[in-house]
């Protein structure tokens, strides 16, 4: 029997409109009569607006209209999982962090749009910038957002709460007596650093508002189509019937484009005008104000018998999440289940903090925290073989997961389990010949 | 809601205005002309570094002094005693002269390692003296070459040595009103050996967070007879590094004290703390690149 | 200012700006969208045009630059009804993924090709050092350039 797909080469269906140049990223597309459209991002991470006066700006030629908070007061506050982000700072309102909008600039060009934009002048009150996590859950450290408490009341003491946006539990078998089997106990602690997921195409998408069918078209891309939806409908206060949103080709995401971006602005700005409306970030803009993987502090400790076996591993996992949630509780608590990787333990404890900071929020990138955890637990495992005087592979090999392994959070790994096989054709084909003959 | 189609012949365009001045001189002698009757003009090679620098501010130029319609400007003459390039080669040319590839070969490699191809096709040697970035790919390769460059004003004409051009990060000595007209490299009889070397994030369009040229004369008992070395992004400006020089003159290739060399040229860089590296960093890999630099060229 | 060039083979009398570049030209005034901005700064590629038949970032260079030059954009490839070889290879060996990069991608191999019909992986990888591909497809591009390279060499297509 031939097989028509598998085990064949399929072509991608768009191909040929990608190799020709046909294909439409929503930057591509062009409507009659249409509008530029810019923001204006907070100057300072941390601060209160207390005024903003567009007389200048809205004396550039071809500046049709500025939207502001003012405008329109009723907006709800919108994210993939915590209503957290506020759509535009008002009067008297908190920045949080530099990508926070004051302000859509509606120009007939975009040269008159960034023009206008820089033109808004604004009048604010500076407050302290939280850019570490650890300063952010000191007892004394100013709330980011006065009105989420979302921790459990598990909670330690010792960390202040006002910055914690959600934390995460994790028990398997007994960590004391885990510990208390081990002949060598390694205490070590791990940090990763903000990575942009750097999709080639920026942010980018038009908006068009029929006045007589109250329907709104998006075109954006969008990893989340109908949670956009529904978030865009919430935040403006409009029905999710009269919100579509038309994907188009999108210029890789990562992760990067779960988020909504340009989708909001573009919903007031065409509603407001009454006109198609378009608005592009630049690189610098998809870098200020859209998400990041998240930096995290990994603490690892971890018991291992004389003859190299696992018995305890603890981990603390701090998780900057910066100014917004995203997916920041779904991408530190994932992240601490993976916290011994592909090694079996049976005593394994671990908590995890997502944690505000005035920093860019930290939302999804590919492996979704289980990366950070990566470095964390393969540098953990190098530093104790090194202290053993064992072979690493071999270290790995026999602590390696197998079929009816159990992980940190009780999955029971049934079938297809490849990691001992993995190490032995990694062996074999890195020719590795142990620490001792690199 | 209509799509507006693509085919349309020669839409009108939307930037049509034209309210500020745009001067493309095609001599050097229309070039003087407007320099005299102008101040303030922002001048471009290449662009390759100014479209960078100026993005989404690009209107904000008033007067713009392009040269890259000045065709005395792109010229390459070799003389019996020295080569003399044009301000507006680009790298892409300088690559594939093979006089220069067989001259002055560091200065080949610094170009072929320059940026990306596109960037290649664009910018000029002139271009990357005058930004005098002390990451510049060129700078290295040509203090140790002793060039200097010529520069014209809508007055005079004066010759510097480009030991002495470069007076801070991305500061020189250039007055308004002055433009580079050209590069000029002693020929010297000596058969010298080069090694050119650069340290950066990626392979490609990378800024480098160290770069260093040696080059170097034995004498027929292969003695060090002439040493010159210099190293990119360590300090405000590229840097002959004479105290390196000085060690290595009069050494046999197996007398060589690498680091010795090396600690030399480590004391008198001053790098920074930036986005491509820590001093600390850049001070161990400029001790690395000195030694690496050494055996290669006593290979 | 009025300028004069030729796009993909079609004489064209514009006006532009002192500051307009020659993507905004390319994408903005000609409608010719397959250009790509990824960076603006010359350090993505995405933008690549030929210009006088050399590799140039189209967001680095001022329309006025161009005046009187010839300009080859990814539109400019494609005959009447057949892709061109290289179109066609990225096709078939899967090389083409969020596709962002592709018409960058494409013109800087097709500078490549038309100098070199058997290009070495190492030519090709320094060919399109100046183009990035974020969904990290270097691998079947690499392949896509090598086998468009064999089938105009051996005139398949």
């Amino acid at each position: 029997m031939t097989k028509k797909y598998v085990g064949q080469n399929i072509s991608k269906v768009d191909a040929k409109a990608k190799v020709t140049g046909k294909a439409d990223y929503p930057q591509d597309l062009k409507f009659d009569n249409y509008l530029n459209v810019k923001i204006k991002r907070a100057p300072y991470p941390h601060a209160i607006l207390k005024s903003i006066d567009l007389k200048q700006a809205k004396k550039v030629d071809g500046v049709v209209d500025i939207i502001t908070g003012q405008d329109y007061p009723d907006l709800n506050k919108f994210g993939l999982i915590i209503k957290d982000q506020p759509v535009l700072i008002g009067i008297g309102e908190k920045m949080r962090f530099l990508g926070d909008a004051l302000a859509i600039v509606i120009a007939e060009s975009e040269e008159a749009a960034f023009k206008a934009r820089d033109k808004i002048s604004l009048e604010i009150e500076k407050l302290k910038v939280i850019s570490d996590p650890f300063n952010a859950i000191k007892k004394d450290a100013p709330a980011i957002h006065d009105d989420i408490e979302l921790c459990t009341d598990y909670i330690s003491q010792d960390i202040g709460k006002q910055n914690i946006l959600v934390d995460h539990y994790l028990k398997k078998g007994d960590i004391n007596k885990g510990f208390k089997e081990a002949d060598l106990i390694v205490e070590n602690t791990y940090q990763t650093q903000h990575i942009d997921q750097l999709p080639l195409q920026n942010e980018a998408g038009y908006a068009v508002y029929d006045q007589y069918t109250e329907i709104l078209k998006i075109w954006a891309a969008s990893q989340w189509l109908h949670d956009t939806q529904a978030d865009v409908a919430q935040a403006l206060n409009l029905n999710k019937d009269k919100v579509r949103i038309i994907q188009t080709a999108i210029g890789g995401a990562f992760g990067k484009k779960e988020d909504i971006s340009v989708h909001l602005h573009l919903a007031l700005a065409a509603m407001h005008t009454k006109r198609p409306v378009k608005l592009v970030y630049t690189r610098e803009e998809s870098m200020i104000s859209q998400s990041k993987r998240h930096p995290l502090t990994i603490k690892a400790k971890t018991g291992v018998t004389e003859d190299g076996y696992l018995t305890a591993w603890q981990v603390e996992v701090f998780g900057d999440t910066g100014a917004y949630a995203s997916s920041g509780p779904a991408v530190v608590h994932k992240g601490m289940y993976h916290c011994t990787g592909p090694y079996n333990v049976a005593n394994v404890k671990g908590v995890s903090y997502a944690i505000y900071t005035n920093n860019t929020y930290g939302g999804a990138m590919r492996g979704f925290g289980t990366t950070q955890m990566a470095f964390a637990y393969e540098s953990q495992i190098d530093i104790i073989a090194d202290k053993l005087g064992m072979d690493p592979a071999q270290f790995r090999y026999q602590n390696a997961y197998d079929t009816n392994s159990t992980t940190p959070n009780g999955q029971r790994l049934s079938k297809s389990v490849n990691t001992k096989r993995t190490i032995e054709e990694a062996v074999k084909l890195s020719n590795w010949k142990g620490e001792s003959e690199k | 809601m209509k799509k507006q189609s693509k085919d349309v012949k020669n839409r009108p365009t939307s930037s049509g205005r034209d309210s500020k001045e745009y001067f493309r001189p095609k001599s050097k002698k229309e070039l003087k002309e407007i320099l005299k009757n102008n101040d303030i003009l922002t001048i471009i090679a290449g662009g390759t570094d100014l479209l960078v620098s100026n993005y989404q501010k690009l209107y904000k130029i008033d007067k713009w002094l392009d040269l890259d319609l000045i065709d005395e400007f792109k010229e390459v003459k070799i003389f019996d005693d020295k080569i003399e390039i044009g301000s507006m080669v680009t790298h892409d040319r300088l690559v594939r002269l093979e006089k220069i590839k067989e001259l002055f070969p560091i200065l080949h490699s610094a170009a072929l390692d320059l940026g990306s191809p596109q960037i290649r096709s664009r910018g000029t040697i002139g271009g990357n003296i005058v930004t005098s970035s002390p990451a510049g790919d060129l700078l290295p390769p040509l203090l140790v070459y002793d060039a200097e460059v010529v520069i014209i004003s809508d007055q005079e004409e004066r010759k510097v040595d480009l030991n002495t051009f470069f007076t801070g990060p991305k500061k020189n000595v250039l007055k308004e009103g002055e433009i580079l007209e050209k590069i000029v490299i002693p020929l010297k009889k000596d058969k010298s050996r080069g090694v050119w070397k650069k340290v950066g994030k990626r392979k490609a369009l990378v800024i480098s967070s160290i770069s260093l040229a040696l080059n170097i004369v034995f004498d027929k008992d292969n003695i060090i007879k002439k040493a010159k070395m210099a190293i990119g992004s360590a300090a405000p400006v590229p840097l002959r590094i004479k105290s390196a020089e000085e060690i290595l003159i009069g050494q046999s290739l197996d007398s060589i004290d690498y680091i010795k060399v090396a600690k030399a040229a480590a004391k008198q860089i001053s790098p920074i703390d930036d986005i491509r590296g820590t001093a600390e960093y850049r001070i161990s890999v400029a001790k690395n690149i000195t030694k690496s630099a050494l055996k290669e060229v006593t290979k | 200012m009025e300028i004069k060039l030729t796009v993909n083979n079609e004489k064209r009398k514009v006006n532009v700006k002192p500051h307009t570049r020659l993507i905004d030209l390319l994408r903005e005034d000609l409608g010719l969208t397959g250009t790509k901005e990824g960076c603006g700064k010359g350090e993505c590629g995405a933008c690549t045009v030929l210009m006088d038949n050399k590799v140039v970032t189209s967001c680095l260079v001022l329309a006025v630059q161009a005046d009187g030059s010839e300009i080859l954009t990814i539109e400019g490839l494609e005959t009447k009804d057949k892709l061109h070889p290289i179109q066609q290879a990225f096709i078939d060996t899967g090389a083409v993924q969020c596709g962002y990069c592709i018409p960058g991608m494409i013109i800087s191999s097709k500078k490549l090709i038309d100098q070199n019909l058997n290009p070495s992986d190492d030519q090709i990888k320094r060919a399109l050092s100046g183009n990035i591909c974020r969904c990290t497809g270097y691998v079947k591009i690499v392949d896509a350039v090598k086998q468009a390279a064999h089938e105009i060499k051996s005139g398949v297509k």
